[in-house]
């Protein structure tokens, strides 16, 4: 049992089963991208030519400009504030910090779609409280989903209050994993809070942050419920982004061909953007 | 120890008593929107329909996995081919050709409809029966049959001493909206005349469609391309457009709103007509009151007295490879069948399915708040459109509303709004 191989076969079961489940619908869906579909099914092979129809579309340009717009905002948005946050929590005492961090939490921990519904019933709806406390204060024409800028900062805004919970979490971990010997000792060296920030804590919390990034990056460029919920897209196509175009193309057209060829570029992209920010950070294990 | 011994032998024993009886029980899956453990009235209809089976066919367990409506179709489709659809289906209308030519749905003769007389097969004669028949082969039968006009608050109309019958013209349409949506002291529309939603999530069919069909255009070409920028179309939308933009009497909110965003309106008393299915009328009633809900036909054009509304559905078949379609079938024909449809109808507030449940219920659609359902019989007879089944229609009611959002929002001729409609309808379809 002492053999070279023995450890292969304790791991080759759980690599069997990573392998069914996380890759076989990766390679299931790129051999089903490369036929004609006709009522789900997989009819005459066309090679590349669901994908060479993606080139083709006008649209989708402008859908994957969104898409990034969104991404980097949500993202970007999300890691400052959740960052102070943190930060703020960390300095509370043990129970203000318990309470703060679960109302912080608790638009994490509900289904997108109910949170999603929830925020537009509550802010966006014209029967709902924020827009009825608008009236009485006498401002009548906020209407935020029909103007494109508003509504792409709505979609934006939901998903920072949506996500922010768990980057917390995340950043707060970190935070309290760091000693508290490096501050103090910064602060006998005359460091002031800023520069033990910056200096100290920054650093060290490379690796939450790292991890933070590519989760919310990751979850930004792929949610749908969100924006279906949220706007359906609109106004005309300012909050169409990837996830959507992928759902479309699949449930309203039924065109399961380019709705896969398209869900799998958006996987290789993810693939590459995880690739990108472990580069970009240089980060070590 | 000897009790533990004694006690785990009772259990077995009872349990090998049981496994058999439940093992002689037939399972039927069967995929629908509805969820027999909700509160709507259609969904306590479905509940006892499925008892009342049950007790007359202990054999058989009918399992209802309820899923989202507008996925259930492409879902079922793809099932399909992996092998693991549910035996028993509800069709959405607009992929109901897909349903058919994929060979998806066995034949309802073979099932049950063999067994039938000539009268049970007039019984239910109509457009509906039609389009589920492809070669003298019936597909599916409709249910839950969907009567896509307006609906209105009666109490309002009242106020405004306005006669829903009166209605029978644009014109006269419009003037009732105005009549109907009222301001405050400082001017704010506090209830709209008219209310639809412009969203592309959960879209239901515009009212520019009845328009256009109502002036004699078509909305697809025979190729099935998009026919959307008629003269037609253009003067539907530039109606439609205008009731937010010239006359103030539906909100410009509506560009963002749902369905449901809409029925919430309604039921919050903001709006006094609103573009709505006859299947939710019964819902929006037992919300609202009985008395203070009714439905109404489109108004007319030229000659023709009423536009056309979207007629839909939901076409519900048996899996062509269910290994239990026998069962599967005989619960169809049962769900769908005389008893089965009188329950829809009293309980759940559907319009009947078959003419002789409408004749059986003698003055029940007169009583007050189900005369909804004589427009709708009235309407599904004379002035009814269903969607074509020869080619795959999935999106054309998300492009007819992102064209009146261009026209809204962006200020877009709403000639050229259309134009980009079709050519995004064609280019998505693949034509």
């Amino acid at each position: 049992m002492h053999s070279r191989h023995a450890g292969l076969t304790y791991i080759v079961p759980a690599f069997a089963l990573l392998g069914l489940v996380l890759f076989s619908p990766v390679f299931y869906g790129f051999w089903f991208s490369l036929f004609r579909i006709q009522y789900g099914a997989p009819t005459d092979f066309v090679g590349l030519d669901n994908f060479v129809r993606l080139l083709d579309d006008p649209t989708l340009g402008g859908t994957l400009s969104r898409s990034t717009v969104f991404t980097v905002f949500a993202v970007l948005f999300t890691i400052l504030i959740a960052l102070a946050l943190s930060v703020w929590i960390h300095k509370l005492g043990e129970k203000r910090g318990f309470i703060v961090q679960m109302i912080v939490i608790v638009p994490w921990i509900i289904s997108t779609v109910v949170a999603t519904l929830l925020f537009r019933w509550v802010f966006v709806n014209d029967i709902g409280l924020a827009l009825s406390l608008a009236r009485m204060a006498g401002f009548n024409d906020i209407r935020l989903l029909n103007d494109p800028t508003s509504a792409m900062t709505l979609l934006i805004a939901v998903s920072v209050w949506k996500r922010i919970g768990y980057a917390v979490i995340i950043l707060l971990a970190g935070l309290k994993s760091i000693p508290d010997d490096y501050e103090e000792a910064a602060l006998i060296d005359g460091a002031n809070s800023w520069q033990i920030f910056r200096r100290i804590t920054l650093p060290l919390l490379k690796t939450p942050l790292l991890l933070v990034a590519i989760v919310l990056t990751l979850s930004n460029l792929n949610t749908v419920e969100t924006p279906l919920v949220l706007t359906g897209g609109g106004p005309g196509n300012a909050t169409r982004i990837l996830p959507i175009e992928v759902f479309d193309r699949a449930f309203v057209n039924y065109d399961l061909g380019s709705a896969t060829a398209l869900a799998l570029v958006m996987f290789l992209g993810n693939i590459l953007l995880v690739l990108a920010y472990v580069r970009l950070a240089k980060w070590k294990t | 120890m000897l009790r533990r011994i004694a006690l785990s032998m009772v259990l077995a024993g009872t349990m090998a008593a049981a496994i058999p009886a439940y093992a002689q029980q037939t399972q039927v899956r069967m995929w629908t929107f509805l969820n027999p453990a909700g509160t709507t009235p259609r969904e306590v209809a479905l509940k006892t329909i499925i008892e009342n089976f049950e007790k007359a066919n202990p054999d058989i367990d009918v399992v209802v996995e309820p899923q989202a409506w507008d996925q259930m179709t492409p879902k079922f489709l793809a099932a399909n081919n992996a092998g693991n659809a549910p035996d028993v289906i509800w069709v959405v209308t607009d992929f109901l050709g897909d349903a058919i030519k994929s060979g998806s749905l066995a034949s309802l003769n073979d099932l049950f409809i063999k067994d039938w007389s000539e009268e049970q097969v007039a019984d239910r004669a109509g457009a509906y029966w039609d389009l589920t028949n492809v070669d003298g082969v019936q597909h599916a039968l409709f249910t839950s049959r969907n009567y896509i006009s307006i609906v209105y608050r009666k109490d309002f109309f009242d106020e405004a001493g306005i006669d829903p019958a009166s209605i029978t013209t644009w014109d006269e349409f419009l003037k009732a909206a105005e009549e109907l949506t009222v301001k405050d002291s400082s001017g704010q529309v506090t209830r709209y005349g008219f209310v639809q939603g412009f969203s592309e999530n959960q879209a239901d069919p515009p009212m520019m469609i009845p328009y256009m069909l109502g002036k004699g255009a078509e909305l697809f070409n025979a190729d099935g391309t998009a026919n959307f920028a008629s003269p037609e179309g253009v003067e539907a939308l530039t109606f439609q457009t205008d009731l937010i933009k010239k006359y103030n009497v539906m909100p410009e909110a509506a560009v963002s709103w749902t369905v449901d965003d809409v029925y919430e309106q309604f039921a919050s008393g903001r709006a006094a007509m609103i573009l709505g299915a006859s299947v939710r009328v019964s819902t929006l009633q037992s919300q609202l009151d009985k008395d203070k809900v009714g439905m109404m036909l489109w108004p007319g054009s030229g000659d023709m007295a009423h536009s056309p509304a979207v007629m839909a559905g939901w076409a519900v078949g048996v899996w062509s490879k269910s290994p239990v379609q026998e069962q599967a079938g005989k619960f169809v024909d049962y769900m769908l069948g005389p008893d089965g449809d009188k329950l829809w109808v009293e309980e759940g507030g559907q319009s009947p399915g078959l003419v002789s449940t409408l004749e059986g219920l003698g003055d029940f659609p007169q009583q007050p708040g189900n005369e909804y359902l004589q427009v709708v019989s009235e309407g599904s007879a004379k002035y009814g459109w269903l969607a074509p089944i020869d080619f795959s229609i999935g999106g054309y009611r998300q492009s007819l509303n992102k064209a009146a959002q261009a026209v809204v929002v962006n200020g877009t001729d709403p000639q050229q709004a259309l134009e980009d409609a079709a050519s995004e309808f064609d280019r998505a379809n693949n034509r």
